[in-house]
C-alpha cells in the first residue's frame, strides 16, 4: 500500500548530532551511496581471506567457537584452583590468571609493602609452587592459559607456568597460551606503582621472553598487544587500535634491530591482541573489524610479511570494566552481555564476560557463573554464530568501518610524529592522551550529554538489588608468609643462590634472561628474589609520588 | 588575599584505577583549591604528607574493596597519633556497601562512591573545611 505521504509526521530529531561515543557523526540513515567506493574483494574480502575484515578464518563460530576465558583469579593458589575447578566444570574454555598487586610488583609476601596488597585484584602466586596448585588436576594439556602480569613480572610468571607444565610432563612444544606480556600496555597510561625496574629495561625482559618462547614454547604467545588497559583508562575507539597498531610495531622494530636472526614471519605469527569491548554497539564492531583491516595492510605494506598468520589479527575482548557502575549493580549484567553480543558480531576468537559485582570486588562465584552463562546463551541460543560476519555490507556497519579506520590511521601517524609507541609512552604524550579523553568523558557525564544508567539519569537513592560481595579472606596474609617460610625450608638453598647467580650474568651482559629465569623458578626461586636482581642491576625507579602543587 | 583551602590527594597502597582521582583533582584545582597530589601511598606516606604540607583537607582514593577499609583504618590510626584530627578526611573509591558506616566510625568525614558528581565533592569540602 502507498503511504499517503501528507500524513507523516515529520518529528524534530532528540538531539542536533547524532555521535558515535569517539565522536564520530553518525547519519539518520545510511544508503548504498555511503559505501559507494568499496570494492568488496580489495577492501573487505570473504572471511578467512584478506584483507580479513570479515573475520580470520572462512568459517568462523561454524568451525569454532570462541574460547570462553574467564579471567580470574582470588586468595590463594588453593582458592583459586577452586574456583577454576568450578568454571571448568561450567563450561569455560580458557584459563585466565589474575594474580594480585603483590604478584604484579615482583613482590615476595615478606617484602615491604606487600602485606596489603596481598589478594588485592587477584591471586597472590610467589613461586612455581602456586602454579602447582593452582592448575592441579585441570587439564592444561587441552585447555590454554592465558597469564596476565604486567611487565616487570612477566617473565617470571609465565616461566613458573611453563616449569609447572614441564614438571608435569607436558613437552613445551606442545604447550598452548599466551602471556599478556604487552610492554606497553600499562606504562602507556597509568604511573605504575608496581613498577619495579625501568621501563626500558622492563621492556627489554618483555621482548626476551617473546624472543625464547618463538623458539622453545612455539605454540605459545608471548605478547598479546593489550589496548584493554588504555581503552579502560580513557581513550575513544579509534584511539585504542591505532595504540594497538603502535604497539605491534613497536616490539616488532625492537626485534628486528636486535639482528638475531628471526624476520617477521617468524616470530609475528605468535601475536595476538586484546580489545575492549565498550558500550558503543556499533562503533565498537566497526573497530575491531577495522582493526583486523589495519593490521593486515601494516604487515603486507609496511613489513612485507609472506605468512598469512602474520596479518591475521587474532584477538581475545574483554567487556568495559570501566562501563560498569557501583550503583545498581545487577545492571551491569546487561552492559556485559550487549558487549559480549558486539564482538560476537565482529568475530573474536576468544571473550571474557566482566561480572555484574566487578565494580565493587572480585567476583563472586555466584557472578562469575553468569558470566560464563551470558557467553553460552550467546553461542547456543541466539543463533549469532551461525553466520560469519552477518554485519558485512551493511550500509552503516562498512561506512562506519571505514572512519574509525581512517581516524585510526591519523591517530597512528600521529603517534609516530611522537617517535613512535616507546618514545610517546617515555615522553607521557600518550598518557597526557588518555588523560585528555578521559576528561572529556568525564564532562559529557557530568553535562548529562552522555547518560549512565543509574548514575546520572535512572538514579535511585534505595539501592534497589539484593547483592553479595567477595570478601578477601582475612587470615590471607599470615597464610601466604607462612607458606613462604615453608618454601625456604624445604628447597635448596645453594642451587636458588646458584641460579640467581646466572641471573645476574646474563641479565648483565644483555643475553637473553629466560633460560636463566627457568633455572632459577625449577629450583623455586621466588618472584621477589628474581626482582630483587634486577632491581639491583637496572636501578632504582625515580620516584613518581613526589608532591605536585597544582 | 584569603588563602587557599589545601587539599592533599593520594592513591592508597597500589591501586592502579587511576581515572576517578585525576577526575578530581583537576574538579579541586577548577573548583578553587590548591592540591597537593602525591600519587600512590602507604598510609604512612600520606599522613607524613599531610603534616609537612600543612593541609586542611586529606583526600584519598581506592578501587580495591580488598583492602581499602583495612588500609584506611591504618590511615586514621596514624592521623590520631599525629594528632592531625583538625583535617577533613574524605575518601572516594570503593568500600563494600556494608563497610561504608565502618569508614564514618573510623572518623572519616565523608564518602563518595564511584559516580558521585565531582562537583558535589568540591561543594562538601568549602561547606566542611575546619575554620
Amino acid at each position: 500500500m502507498k503511504s499517503n505521504k501528507s500524513n507523516i509526521v515529520k518529528r524534530k530529531e532528540r538531539k542536533e548530532v547524532f555521535t558515535t561515543s569517539s565522536g564520530i557523526p553518525v547519519k539518520r540513515v545510511y544508503t548504498p551511496e555511503d559505501i559507494a567506493d568499496l570494492q568488496y574483494d580489495r577492501d573487505l574480502g570473504s572471511p578467512g581471506e584478506e584483507p580479513y575484515v570479515r573475520g580470520i578464518y572462512p568459517t568462523m563460530y561454524r568451525g569454532r567457537l570462541w574460547t570462553i576465558r574467564q579471567f580470574s583469579g582470588l586468595n590463594s593458589a588453593e582458592d583459586t584452583n577452586k574456583r577454576y575447578k568450578y568454571m571448568y566444570q561450567q563450561g569455560i574454555t580458557g584459563f585466565s590468571i589474575a594474580f594480585d598487586n603483590a604478584t604484579l610488583a615482583g613482590l615476595d609476601p615478606d617484602d615491604e609493602g606487600a602485606e596489603f596488597e596481598i589478594g588485592t585484584g587477584g591471586v597472590n602466586v610467589f613461586s612455581m609452587k602456586d602454579m602447582e596448585e593452582m592448575f592441579d588436576g585441570l587439564p592444561i594439556e587441552k585447555v590454554s592459559t592465558a597469564v596476565i602480569p604486567i611487565m616487570w613480572s612477566t617473565c617470571q610468571t609465565t616461566g613458573m607456568y611453563f616449569a609447572m607444565a614441564e614438571k608435569r610432563g607436558i613437552d613445551l612444544k606442545k604447550l598452548d597460551g599466551t602471556t599478556e606480556g604487552d610492554p606497553l600496555s600499562t606504562a602507556s597510561c597509568i604511573t605504575n606503582p608496581t613498577a619495579s625496574v625501568p621501563f626500558r629495561h622492563a621492556f627489554r625482559l618483555c621482548v626476551d621472553l617473546a624472543e625464547w618462547s618463538a623458539i622453545n614454547v612455539p605454540k605459545w604467545h608471548a605478547i598479546s598487544f593489550t589496548s584493554y588497559n588504555y581503552r579502560e583508562a580513557g581513550v575513544n575507539a579509534y584511539q585504542e587500535i591505532a595504540g594497538l597498531m603502535a604497539a605491534a610495531i613497536a616490539v616488532i622494530e625492537e626485534e628486528l634491530h636486535r639482528d638475531r636472526g628471526l624476520g617477521v614471519d617468524d616470530f609475528v605469527p605468535q601475536f595476538t591482541f586484546h580489545l575492549s569491548s565498550h558500550s558503543d554497539f556499533f562503533e565498537e564492531i566497526a573497530k575491531m573489524r577495522a582493526a583486523r583491516r589495519m593490521w593486515c595492510k601494516i604487515m603486507t605494506e609496511r613489513y612485507n610479511a609472506k605468512d598469512p598468520h602474520s596479518k591475521m589479527l587474532r584477538f581475545h575482548i574483554q567487556t568495559a570494566g570501566s562501563s560498569l557502575t557501583y550503583q545498581q549493580p545487577l545492571n551491569n549484567a546487561i552492559r556485559v552481555a550487549y558487549q559480549i553480543l558486539a564482538a560476537s558480531l565482529s568475530g573474536a576468537q576468544s571473550m571474557h564476560a566482566c561480572s555484574y559485582d566487578e565494580a565493587l570486588c572480585i567476583p563472586t562465584e555466584e557472578s562469575a557463573l553468569l558470566s560464563i552463562r551470558t557467553q553460552q546463551i550467546a553461542q547456543h541460543e541466539i543463533n549469532v554464530t551461525n553466520v560469519a560476519d552477518p554485519l558485512g555490507g551493511s550500509y552503516f556497519v562498512e561506512s562506519l568501518t571505514n572512519e574509525v579506520e581512517k581516524k585510526a590511521w591519523e591517530y597512528l601517524e600521529e603517534i609516530d610524529k611522537h617517535g613512535g609507541f616507546v618514545e610517546a609512552v617515555e615522553s607521557g604524550w600518550f598518557r597526557a592522551e588518555v588523560e585528555k579523553a578521559e576528561m572529556k568523558r568525564e564532562d559529557e557525564v557530568r553535562s548529562g550529554e552522555r547518560d549512565v544508567v543509574g548514575v546520572n539519569c535512572f538514579k535511585m537513592t534505595e539501592e534497589p538489588y539484593k547483592v553479595s560481595f567477595f570478601r578477601r579472606d582475612p587470615q590471607l596474609v599470615e597464610k601466604q608468609r607462612a607458606k613462604l617460610q615453608k618454601l625456604k625450608e624445604e628447597r635448596d638453598d645453594r642451587e636458588v643462590e646458584k641460579a640467581l647467580e646466572e641471573l645476574r650474568q646474563v641479565t648483565e651482559s644483555g643475553e637473553n634472561v629466560m633460560p636463566a629465569v627457568m633455572k632459577a623458578l625449577k629450583v623455586y626461586t621466588t618472584i621477589g628474589e628474581i626482582s630483587k636482581v634486577w632491581k639491583s642491576i637496572f636501578g632504582p625507579i625515580v620516584p613518581s609520588g613526589l608532591a605536585i602543587t597544582m | 588575599m584569603e588563602r587557599k583551602i589545601r587539599v592533599l590527594t593520594a592513591k592508597l597502597g597500589f591501586d592502579m584505577h587511576n581515572r576517578g582521582m585525576s577526575v578530581v583533582n583537576r574538579a579541586l584545582r577548577d573548583g578553587g583549591t590548591e592540591v597537593v597530589y602525591i600519587g600512590n601511598q602507604f598510609p604512612e606516606g600520606i599522613a607524613e604528607t599531610a603534616l609537612q604540607e600543612d593541609v586542611d583537607v586529606i583526600g584519598i582514593s581506592s578501587l580495591n574493596s580488598a583492602s581499602s577499609l583495612e588500609l584506611m583504618e591504618r590511615v586514621m590510626g596514624i592521623i590520631k597519633k599525629k594528632h592531625l584530627e583538625d583535617k577533613l578526611v574524605i575518601f572516594g573509591g570503593i568500600v563494600l556497601p556494608d563497610d561504608v558506616p565502618k569508614l564514618k566510625e573510623m572518623g572519616v568525614n565523608e564518602y563518595f562512591p564511584p559516580g558521585s558528581n565531582v562537583d558535589s565533592i568540591v561543594s562538601y569540602i568549602k561547606e566542611n573545611v575546619p575554620q
